[in-house]
């Protein structure tokens, strides 16, 4: 590894352990200047602070399923975006004149991709309804 | 350069950053109290200090004096981890953005990269946070958010890899030097490689709102529905440093956008180029967030998600093609 990279890689470093006591550092000097306790919150600080009521039931459940599919159409396009990085940036060096093999290259890629939110749209997954199934 | 001279030259841009951030938090919270004041006909802050100037000092003095609370049944590691989360990669967005040209931490070759692979951590935080919290409202709101974040991702990267094909690299000093001369060289105005630029600005620039949470799209913390969202369970500085995260990814947000479309620190006629030029689109795009969050209302949440996955994917694919033709064909 070069200098060059290794400078690189310290940077970041550096920057990560910068925003890491940016975000501590805050609560350092919460923990110096707040109260511990006070007559107000004594005995009361483990309460939730949703309204004041004691919620009903626990709010660790199932999600509907719509988000998860939401989540699967991205895991396709994430992946796919990531391929397209190192092609766009070699994309626009000069080549031999009417050389259309990138470019076609692209477009397949591309309408394969869009296939996904066809196939999605079609299958109803943008329309926001509650999805049932039924064990039938 | 000697290692000594780089040491202190790496510490001084950390420190220098970090200063600049969270000034920027403290009065980009004025600022936006004072032009929601004005949009709704008020006033705004006033009492502390000449025009409320020292209010966000007043406030940062409030949020350090108060408890620091953990709900009963959360998850105190993933809460605490929350803020965390959504502070750190913010920062470390800033270790490559040029600021003029001269003025660069790092001048990273996969910079555009860097930063947007940081900046997609800044959703782990929120729902990390919220699942933590163990509250209804909270838990909810990071449904919400992913499926927000990971919908608005998609368009938003598109574009990005449009700006990488237009101009050949992810150096972000290089991509401002493309750019050089007057503003009719600037990337929104650049019909040369597509006739859609200013519409994948718009694109840009609506991903950016959705990604920062801010409204129309601010389902992180829609207060009608959700008391707080996300935030509902932190008191005190959790709830602070979620803030400052949030003005700091803006702030990264608006200097992206300068640096892709608006051509960085160039001026718009070729004259004296230099960091005012560069302060004054991101403050100019920062007045335009704060704007459009007083004056529309947020949006349901289903047309949020369709707006992305049926118009804005579609429309950046076909941003992208258009923009391959061009570059290849003529």
């Amino acid at each position: 590894m070069n200098e060059n990279a290794t400078l690189d890689l310290l940077y970041v470093f550096a920057f990560f352990l910068g925003g890491l006591s940016f975000a501590l550092g805050p609560f350092v000097i919460v923990y110096l200047l707040s109260p511990r306790s006070t007559r107000s919150t004594r005995g009361q600080t483990r309460q939730f602070i949703e309204c004041g009521v004691p919620p009903i039931g626990d709010a660790w459940i199932k999600f509907g399923v719509v988000y998860y599919l939401y989540a699967l159409m991205f895991v396709a396009f994430a992946v796919d975006i990531l391929f397209l990085f190192p092609v766009a940036l070699v994309y626009n060096r000069p080549g031999p004149a009417g050389d259309l093999r990138a470019f076609v290259e692209i477009l397949i890629f591309v309408a394969i991709l869009s296939l996904v939110i066809l196939y999605a749209w079609k299958k109803g997954v943008f329309r926001w309804q509650r999805k049932t199934f039924s064990n039938r | 350069m000697t290692i000594d001279s780089e040491l202190l030259r790496l510490l001084l841009y950390v420190v220098g950053f970090i200063a600049f951030i969270a000034t920027n938090a403290a009065y980009l919270v004025w600022l936006e109290r004072k032009e929601a004041g004005h949009i709704q006909c008020r006033i705004g802050p006033k009492e502390v200090g000449p025009f409320g100037l020292l209010q966000p000092v007043a406030d940062g003095l409030k949020l350090m004096t108060k408890q620091l609370i953990i709900p009963k049944g959360a998850d105190s590691f993933l809460f605490r981890l929350g803020p965390v989360l959504v502070m750190t990669p913010a920062v470390m967005c800033f270790v490559t953005i040029p600021y003029s040209d001269t003025i660069v931490a790092r001048n990273l070759d996969v910079g555009l990269l860097a930063i947007f692979a940081f900046a997609s951590v800044n959703v782990l935080g929120l729902l990390l946070g919220a699942w933590g919290s163990r509250n209804k409202y909270a838990v909810i709101s990071a449904a919400r958010v992913v499926s927000q974040n990971v919908a608005y991702e998609i368009p938003m990267l598109i574009v990005i890899v449009t700006m990488v094909m237009v101009t050949g690299t992810m150096n972000l000093h290089e991509v401002v030097t493309s750019q050089n001369g007057g503003f009719w060289h600037w990337n929104i105005f650049r019909f040369s490689a597509s006739p859609l630029m200013p519409v994948a600005f718009l694109i840009y620039f609506v991903c950016m709102l959705a990604e920062t949470n801010r409204a129309p799209f601010d389902m992180a913390e829609a207060e009608s529905e959700l008391v707080a969202g996300a935030f509902t369970e932190y008191p005190g500085m959790g709830f602070g440093v979620f803030f400052m995260g949030e003005y700091a990814n803006i702030v990264v947000g608006t200097s992206m956008a300068t640096i892709l479309f608006l051509g960085g620190w160039n001026c718009p006629f070729g004259l004296w180029p230099g960091l005012h030029w560069f302060l004054i689109k991101m403050y100019a795009l920062i007045f335009t967030v704060i704007w459009i969050r007083w004056t529309f209302p947020r949006t349901t949440f289903y047309s949020l998600l369709n707006l992305s996955w049926k118009v804005l994917i579609p429309v950046a694919f076909a941003n992208l093609i258009l923009t391959s033709a061009l570059l290849k064909v003529l």
